[in-house]
C-alpha cells in the first residue's frame, strides 16, 4: 500500500457561463470515478449561464478507494485561498479575479489561464478605450503562480472545431498537476459521446501547448499601415512623425482629393514647425503626431457620401465573406441600414440650402427620418449607394464641410495659441480631437463636449497656471469620454470654477388629470371623470 | 425546458446496491422514491430546479410508480399541497428556491405546521445563500422555529444527504410535523456517489386509490378552537417527540476527538468547510478525524437540550459555527446552559462574522481566535502564518495587477427578445424623461446591470407594479412597471394587475410574454406556446400563439392593452411614448412579446442541421460591422449589451480607440440594424445573408450581380 498523499488535490476552474465548465468538470470527475479515486464536484452555476462568470471546484484525494477501506476523505466543497493546487481561467481577467481573490500561489498554484479577452459590459461600453490591460494580468500571473501556462485556448478552441473546455481538458492534462494519465482523460473524452473528434483536437493542442511541445505565434503588431512613402512628408516632416502623416494624406486624398491631402500636409507641417521651434524634439514631436492623427480623421468625417464610398468597394464584399465565414460556393447578401434623416441630408447640400432646410424642418418640427434597408449587393442598391459617393466633388460646399473646417481651424488655432505657453498643453488641446467621433446624437454630443472645453478651459478666461490649464482639459476629456450624457463633464468642469450648465431639462408630456374618481368616491366632475 | 435529463431518469431507477453517481439534488430525488413519497411539487428556482425538472421529464415512470408530480404555479400552491399528508398517510415533498419561496409559501406552511401531518411531509429547500445566491440574504432558519417544524441541514455527502431524506419522512411521522431541509447551492450542485436502494411504490397512489375520503375531524382544521389545542401540541407533544426520535436514532453525530476541555457544535452543511478549517492548524487529518470534539447538527431545529448539555458540560469553552444571521441555534444552546447551569463559556458570533457565507477561510479566523484563547497548549503558528500570507498574496495581487477587475454579472442572451424592450425603454427616455422604473424578479431583472442600469426597486417576483402603487401618485411622470410572464402567473396578476385595475391607478405595465419561466431553466406556464404551435412557428417565435395573458387582463377590464414585438424597436418606442403622454388614465399594459432565445435556439439547430443536411436552401443570418466606419464611440454597446458585441483593435493606425466587432456567437436577430435605426445610431452595421445549399436562381443572381457590381466598384 502507498504511502496517503498530504492532502487532496484542488482544482478551481473560473469561467463563463455558456463555455462547457460543467462539461469539463464532469470530465475530470469521470476521469478520476475510472481510477477510483475518491473525487468530488461543485458549482455555483445560478444564472450564471447567462454568460457571467462562475466557478467550479473539485477535489480528488489521487488513491484507489480499495486502499483506504472503509475510510472516506471528506472533500471541501469552497476552495480556500492559497490552497488551490491548478487554477484554471477560460478568460484572462478571470485569470486576474482568481489571483485577487488569493486562489494563485507561489508555493503551491499552477495557473492554466487562456489569454484571449471577452470583455465585460464595462469595458465595452465606454466612449474611449475601456479595456483592461491584459499584458499586465499575464506578468502578475508569471510573478505569482508557482507555474503559469498562457496561451490563447479560444484560438485554438475555434481551430479545432471545439469549444474551449475541451483545450483547458487538454492544457489542465498537460500541465503535470493532475494525477490523471492522458489516455484516461481521451477515454473519458470518447465515452461522453458528443463531438468527440472535435474535442479529441481540441485536448491535443491544449495538451501540446502546456508541455511547450507547441507554442503559438506572439501577436505581432496588426496595425495596417497602408500609405506608400511620400516625398512631401519626408521631404518636411521629423521622421517621428511621418508614418502618421503619411497615412493622414492617403486618408485625406481618399477622402477628397490631392488639394485636401495637400491642405492636410499644410496645417500639419504649420504644427510641425511650432513644435520643432518649441523644443518638441526631445519629446519626439508628441504635439505634431497626435495632431496629425485627430486631423485627419476629423478631415475624414464620415458623411453619407464617406459611408457610401467605404460600403461600395470591392474588397469589403471578400472582407465581409470571410468575417460571416461564408464558403466558396455559397451567395452571401449584404444589406444596410441607413436612417438619413434631414441633418444627414442637409450636410451634404450646399451650406445655404442645407441652412434652410434644417430652419424649415425644425420649425414644423420634422425629423423625417426614414429606416431603409439597401442591399449594396444588389445592383439597385449598389447603384444607389454608388450614386451617393459620386457627390463628392460637391462636398466641398456643402453645409458641413464648411463647419468642420470652421471647428477645425478654431482647434488648430488653439493649439498654436498653447504652444507658446507650454507644448504640454498645446498637447492637450490636441487630444481633445478624440472627442469628436460617432454619428447623429453620439456626434452631437461630443461635439458638444469639445465646444464646451473650448470655450471654457481653452479660451483663456479663468485665471490659471499653464499646468492648471493642462491638468484641467486632461481631466475634462477624461470625463467627457466616461459619461457620454454629460454630466461628469460638468462636474469636471465645476471643479476648477466653471459655472456648471443646467441638466438638460426633459420634457413632461405627460398631462395628469387634477383629480381621479376612485372607487366609491363621489363622481367627480365631467372633465376628471375617467375616459373609458 | 431547457435541458434533458435522460441520463438522470435512468439514475432514478437503480435498484438497492447499485450505485448512484451524480448531483446532490438529483440524489434527493432519488432518495424521495426511496422513501416511498405519494406525490411531488414544487416552484423551480436554482438550486433545486432540477429536482422538479427531473421529475416532470420522468413522468412515465412515476406513473408507473404511482407518484404524482405537480409543477406548481408559486411555492404557496406547493406548500399547500402537502395539505393532502394532513389527512392521510401519505408522504409527500415539495421544494423551492429559499427564503424567497418560504416567504411566499409561508400561509400555508403556518397553517400546516397547525393542522399537523399524518404521512410524512418535507419540503427541499435550496438554501441559495452565500456565493453565487441571487436573492436576499436570509435563513430559513426562522420559519421552523416560528412554526415548530423540524429543519435538516445534513452534512454534505451524498450518503448522508440521502440518510437524511429518508429519516426525514421518519422524523416528520414522529412529531406530526412537517420537515424541513436546507440544501445550500454547492450541495445541490455537488457530484458524488452513493450506494442506492429500491424505490417504494406508495401505498396511497394514483394506482392505489382511496375509496373514502377522511372522516371529520375538527382538529385537522387550522381553525379556531382547534388551533389553541395545536398551539399546546406543538410544544407538549410533537416537538418533545422530534426530541426523542433525534436522539434515539442518532440523527446528529458526535465525534469524541481527543480534547474534554473544549469543543465545536456546527451545522451539518458546514462540516467539510470546518474540517477543512481544521486540517490547516493540524487538528484534523483528511477522514475527518479530529483531535477536538464536536457535535454536528444534521438537525438543526430542534436542538435536544438533553445532548446539547451533555456535550457542554464540563468543558470550559464550545465554538458555535452557525452560518447567517441572526444567532439562533447559540442563543438557544446559551440559554439551555443557563438553565442547566453548566458553566461552559459559549463563543460564536462573537469570533465569526454575523453575515456571509461561512468558507473554510472564514471559519478558520474564527477558530483562530477561539484555539489561541481556550487551548493555549496549542502551536498555532501554522494558522497565523497562514492568515498572514493569504493576506499578503492577495495584496501582492492588487500590486501587481494594479486595479480590481471589472464585475461580470450574467447578462440577457445572445438573441434574448427581453434586451430590445430596455434598447427601447432607454430610447423613449431621452425624449419623456427619466420615470421611477419597478423591476421585478425574471431575466429581465439583468437589465439592471449595465449597460442599461434599469430600476429604481426590486420588491420580489411578480411584485413590481405592486410596488410603484404608492410612488405614482407622488410622481409627475407616469411610473413604469416592469413583469415577465413567469411572475405574472406567479402572482403578478393578482398583487399587481388587479390591485392597479381596483384602485385605477395611473401606471405603465410591460410583460415580457417570452412564454416560459426562463431564468430557471424555461419551465413552462400556463400560456406557454403549446406543442404543435412550436412545431409549426419552426424557426420563428411561436408565443402569439397563446393569448392566455391578454385574455385574463381583458377579463378583468383593462383599457389599454397593446401587444408589440420586441424586435420591432421603432414600434415599441412609439407605443411607450403613447402609454407615457396619453391623456387616458388607468393602467396601461404592453404585452412585450418574443419567444425566450434559449427555447428558440432548441428548435432551428436540429431544424437546420436537418435541413442542411438534406440539401435545402437555408438562409444564415449574421451581423457585422464595417470597422472603417464604426468611430469606436461604442454607442450600439450602450443600447444593447449583447455579448456577441465584442472589441478589437482597429487595425486602423489613426484611430486609438477598439472598434467594435461581431462575433460568432451572433445569431442574426437584428437587434442591432434594428437600434441603429431607432435611435440614429451609426451607418457601421450591415446584414449578411449566408445562402447555403443555394439553388439555381441564387447562383445565376449571384454570378451577374457579383460580376456587374465588381466591375463598377473601386478597389
Amino acid at each position: 500500500m502507498s504511502p496517503l498523499p498530504e492532502r487532496p488535490l484542488t482544482v478551481l476552474i473560473a469561467a463563463l457561463g455558456g463555455e462547457g465548465g460543467g462539461v469539463l468538470a464532469d470530465w475530470l470527475v469521470a476521469a478520476a470515478t475510472r481510477l477510483h479515486f475518491p473525487v468530488q464536484s461543485t458549482s455555483i452555476p445560478g444564472v450564471a449561464q447567462r454568460t457571467g462568470a462562475t466557478t467550479y471546484y473539485l477535489e480528488i484525494y489521487p488513491v484507489n478507494r480499495s486502499e483506504l477501506g472503509d475510510k472516506q476523505p471528506v472533500l471541501a466543497l469552497t476552495p480556500s485561498p492559497g490552497n488551490v493546487d491548478l487554477m484554471v481561467a477560460s478568460e484572462l481577467i478571470e485569470a486576474g479575479r482568481a489571483m485577487q481573490n488569493g486562489f494563485v500561489s507561489p508555493e503551491r498554484t499552477t495557473l492554466v489561464a487562456s489569454t484571449h479577452r471577452i470583455y465585460t459590459t464595462l469595458e465595452k461600453m465606454q466612449m474611449g478605450d475601456g479595456r483592461i490591460d491584459g499584458e499586465r494580468i499575464m506578468r502578475a500571473a508569471d510573478a505569482l503562480a508557482r507555474k503559469a501556462l498562457l496561451f490563447d485556448m479560444a484560438a485554438l478552441a475555434q481551430q479545432s472545431g471545439t469549444v474551449i473546455s475541451a483545450v483547458l481538458f487538454g492544457a489542465m492534462a498537460g500541465s503535470g498537476v493532475l494525477p490523471l494519465a492522458r489516455a484516461v482523460c481521451e477515454e473519458v473524452i470518447r465515452a461522453s459521446g458528443k463531438g468527440v473528434e472535435a474535442s479529441l483536437r481540441g485536448f491535443e493542442l491544449g495538451w501540446r501547448h502546456a508541455t511547450g511541445e507547441a507554442q503559438q505565434p506572439s501577436p505581432e503588431a496588426i496595425k495596417r499601415w497602408a500609405a506608400h512613402p511620400h516625398e512631401r512628408v519626408r521631404a518636411t516632416l521629423p521622421g517621428e512623425v511621418q508614418r502618421i502623416a503619411e497615412e493622414g494624406a492617403a486618408r485625406t486624398l481618399d477622402f477628397q482629393n490631392a488639394r485636401y491631402a495637400a491642405l492636410y500636409l499644410d496645417r500639419v507641417e504649420a504644427v510641425a514647425k511650432l513644435d520643432r521651434e518649441q523644443g518638441g524634439g526631445a519629446g519626439g514631436y508628441r504635439l505634431t503626431l497626435e495632431t496629425a492623427r485627430f486631423l485627419a480623421l476629423w478631415m475624414c468625417y464620415e458623411d453619407v457620401i464617406r459611408v457610401a464610398d467605404l460600403k461600395t468597394r470591392r474588397s469589403r464584399v471578400e472582407r465581409v465573406r470571410a468575417e460571416v465565414q461564408a464558403k466558396a460556393n455559397e451567395p452571401v447578401h449584404i444589406v444596410e441600414y441607413l436612417k438619413p434623416g434631414v441633418e444627414e441630408i442637409a450636410a451634404i447640400l450646399p451650406a445655404r440650402l442645407g441652412h434652410a432646410l434644417e430652419s424649415w424642418a425644425k420649425q414644423r418640427g420634422l425629423r423625417l427620418q426614414k429606416g431603409m434597408y439597401i442591399r449594396t449587393t444588389g445592383i439597385v442598391g449598389f447603384l444607389l449607394m454608388r450614386f451617393l459617393a459620386t457627390l463628392r466633388p460637391l462636398r466641398r460646399s456643402s453645409l458641413r464641410y464648411g463647419i468642420e473646417q470652421q471647428t477645425i481651424e478654431r482647434w488648430l488655432e488653439a493649439i498654436h495659441a498653447a504652444a507658446p505657453l507650454g507644448l504640454g498643453l498645446a498637447l492637450e488641446i490636441a487630444l481633445l480631437g478624440r472627442l469628436i467621433k460617432g454619428y447623429g446624437d453620439t456626434y452631437a454630443r461630443g461635439r458638444g463636449n469639445f465646444l464646451r472645453i473650448m470655450d471654457t478651459l481653452v479660451a483663456p478666461t479663468l485665471p490659471m497656471s499653464e499646468s492648471e490649464r493642462r491638468e484641467a482639459i486632461r481631466n475634462a476629456r477624461e470625463a467627457a469620454l466616461a459619461d457620454p450624457e454629460g454630466r461628469k463633464l460638468e462636474g469636471s468642469l465645476s471643479s476648477v470654477g466653471v459655472t456648471p450648465l443646467p441638466p438638460r431639462a426633459k420634457p413632461l408630456q405627460f398631462m395628469r388629470k387634477p383629480t381621479i374618481a376612485r372607487p366609491g368616491a363621489p363622481a367627480a366632475g365631467a372633465g376628471s371623470a375617467p375616459r373609458s | 425546458m431547457e435541458r434533458l435529463f435522460t441520463e438522470e431518469i435512468r439514475a432514478l431507477q437503480l435498484g438497492a446496491g447499485e450505485t448512484f453517481q451524480g448531483e446532490g439534488i438529483l440524489a434527493v430525488t432519488k432518495a424521495l422514491l426511496q422513501s416511498g413519497v405519494s406525490y411531488v411539487g414544487g416552484y423551480q428556482g436554482a438550486p433545486v430546479s432540477h429536482l422538479l425538472d427531473v421529475m416532470v421529464q420522468a413522468r412515465d415512470y412515476l406513473d408507473e410508480l404511482g407518484v404524482h408530480v405537480e409543477a406548481c404555479t408559486n411555492e404557496a400552491s406547493a406548500a399547500a399541497m402537502l395539505g393532502a399528508s394532513i389527512n392521510y398517510a401519505m408522504r409527500g415533498a415539495v421544494t423551492w428556491k429559499s427564503i424567497v419561496g418560504t416567504n411566499v409559501a409561508s400561509d400555508a406552511l403556518s397553517n400546516l405546521a397547525s393542522a399537523g401531518v399524518k404521512g410524512g411531509a418535507l419540503i427541499v429547500l435550496g438554501e441559495d445563500y452565500g456565493e453565487g445566491a441571487s436573492v436576499i440574504q436570509e435563513r430559513s432558519h426562522a420559519f421552523a422555529v416560528k412554526s415548530s417544524m423540524c429543519l435538516l441541514d445534513p452534512r454534505p455527502s451524498l450518503p448522508v444527504i440521502v440518510r437524511m431524506v429518508e429519516e426525514a419522512f421518519e422524523l416528520s411521522e414522529a412529531c406530526n410535523s412537517p420537515a424541513m431541509m436546507e440544501l445550500r447551492i454547492r450541495a445541490c450542485h455537488m457530484q458524488g456517489s452513493f450506494i442506492a436502494n429500491d424505490n417504494r411504490a406508495p401505498a396511497i397512489s394514483a394506482r392505489l386509490p382511496m375509496a373514502e375520503a377522511a372522516s371529520f375531524l375538527y382538529d385537522r382544521l387550522a381553525h379556531p378552537p382547534a388551533t389553541f389545542r395545536q398551539e399546546k401540541l406543538k410544544s407538549d407533544v410533537r416537538m418533545p417527540a422530534a426530541r426523542k426520535h433525534i436522539l434515539e436514532r442518532g440523527l446528529n453525530e458526535v465525534q469524541a476527538g481527543g480534547r474534554d476541555d473544549i469543543g465545536l457544535i456546527v451545522q451539518g452543511g458546514l462540516h467539510a468547510s470546518l474540517i477543512r478549517a481544521l486540517q490547516q492548524i493540524g487538528l484534523a487529518d483528511d477522514f475527518g478525524n479530529t483531535t477536538v470534539p464536536m457535535l454536528i447538527l444534521n438537525v438543526v431545529y430542534p436542538l435536544v437540550p438533553e445532548q446539547l448539555v451533555e456535550f457542554c458540560v464540563g468543558r470550559s469553552a464550545v465554538l458555535v459555527i452557525e452560518e447567517g444571521q441572526p444567532e439562533f441555534i447559540e442563543q438557544e444552546i446559551a440559554l439551555m446552559l443557563g438553565r442547566a447551569g453548566a458553566r461552559t463559556t459559549l463563543h460564536g458570533k462573537d469570533m465569526l462574522p454575523l453575515a456571509g457565507e461561512y468558507t473554510s477561510e472564514v471559519i478558520l479566523r474564527g477558530l483562530h481566535q477561539f484555539l489561541a484563547r481556550h487551548a493555549v497548549d496549542l502551536d498555532m503558528s501554522a494558522a497565523t502564518q497562514w492568515v498572514a500570507s493569504v493576506d499578503r498574496l492577495r495584496e501582492r495581487a492588487n500590486e501587481l495587477l494594479g486595479t480590481a477587475m471589472p464585475p461580470r454579472p450574467p447578462t440577457f442572451c445572445v438573441g434574448c427578445p427581453e434586451r430590445p424592450v430596455f434598447a427601447a425603454i432607454k430610447l423613449v427616455e431621452r425624449e419623456v424623461g427619466t420615470p421611477h422604473i419597478a423591476g421585478d424578479i425574471g431575466c429581465h431583472a439583468l437589465a439592471t446591470f449595465e449597460p442599461f442600469s434599469v430600476g429604481n426597486s426590486i420588491l420580489g417576483y411578480g411584485m413590481g407594479l405592486a410596488s410603484a402603487a404608492a410612488v405614482g401618485p407622488a410622481m409627475a411622470r407616469r411610473t413604469l412597471s416592469i413583469m415577465g410572464d413567469g411572475g405574472f402567473w406567479h402572482n403578478g396578476f393578482l398583487s399587481g394587475v388587479s390591485s392597479a385595475l381596483l384602485n385605477q391607478d395611473d401606471s405603465i405595465l410591460v410583460i415580457m410574454k417570452n412564454g416560459y419561466t426562463s431564468a430557471t431553466g424555461t419551465q413552462d406556464v400556463l400560456s406557454s406556446p403549446g406543442e404543435a404551435a412550436r412545431t409549426s412557428a419552426q424557426a420563428a417565435s411561436s408565443v402569439h400563439a397563446d393569448t392566455r395573458i391578454e385574455q385574463t387582463i381583458r377579463g378583468a377590464g383593462i383599457q389599454w392593452l397593446r401587444t408589440v414585438h420586441t424586435y420591432r424597436v421603432s414600434q415599441m418606442v412609439d407605443t411607450l411614448r403613447e402609454a407615457f403622454t396619453t391623456a387616458q388614465g388607468g393602467l396601461k399594459v404592453i404585452i412585450a412579446e418574443g419567444e425566450c432565445q434559449l427555447e428558440r435556439q432548441r428548435r432551428i439547430r436540429p431544424l437546420f442541421s436537418r435541413l442542411l443536411r438534406d440539401g435545402h436552401r437555408v438562409v444564415r443570418t449574421r451581423f457585422g460591422v464595417d470597422g472603417d466606419v464604426c468611430s469606436g464611440d461604442h454607442s450600439c454597446i450602450r443600447l444593447s449589451g449583447c455579448p456577441s458585441l465584442g472589441l478589437a483593435d482597429s487595425g486602423d493606425p489613426l484611430k486609438v480607440d477598439p472598434i467594435v466587432q461581431v462575433n460568432q456567437a451572433c445569431v442574426g436577430c437584428g437587434l442591432c440594424g434594428e437600434v441603429a435605426h431607432a435611435a440614429v445610431l451609426c451607418p457601421s452595421f450591415y446584414r449578411a445573408e449566408v445562402v447555403q445549399n443555394p439553388d439555381w436562381f441564387d447562383r445565376l443572381r449571384w454570378a451577374i450581380e457579383s460580376r456587374l457590381i465588381g466591375w463598377l466598384a473601386p478597389a
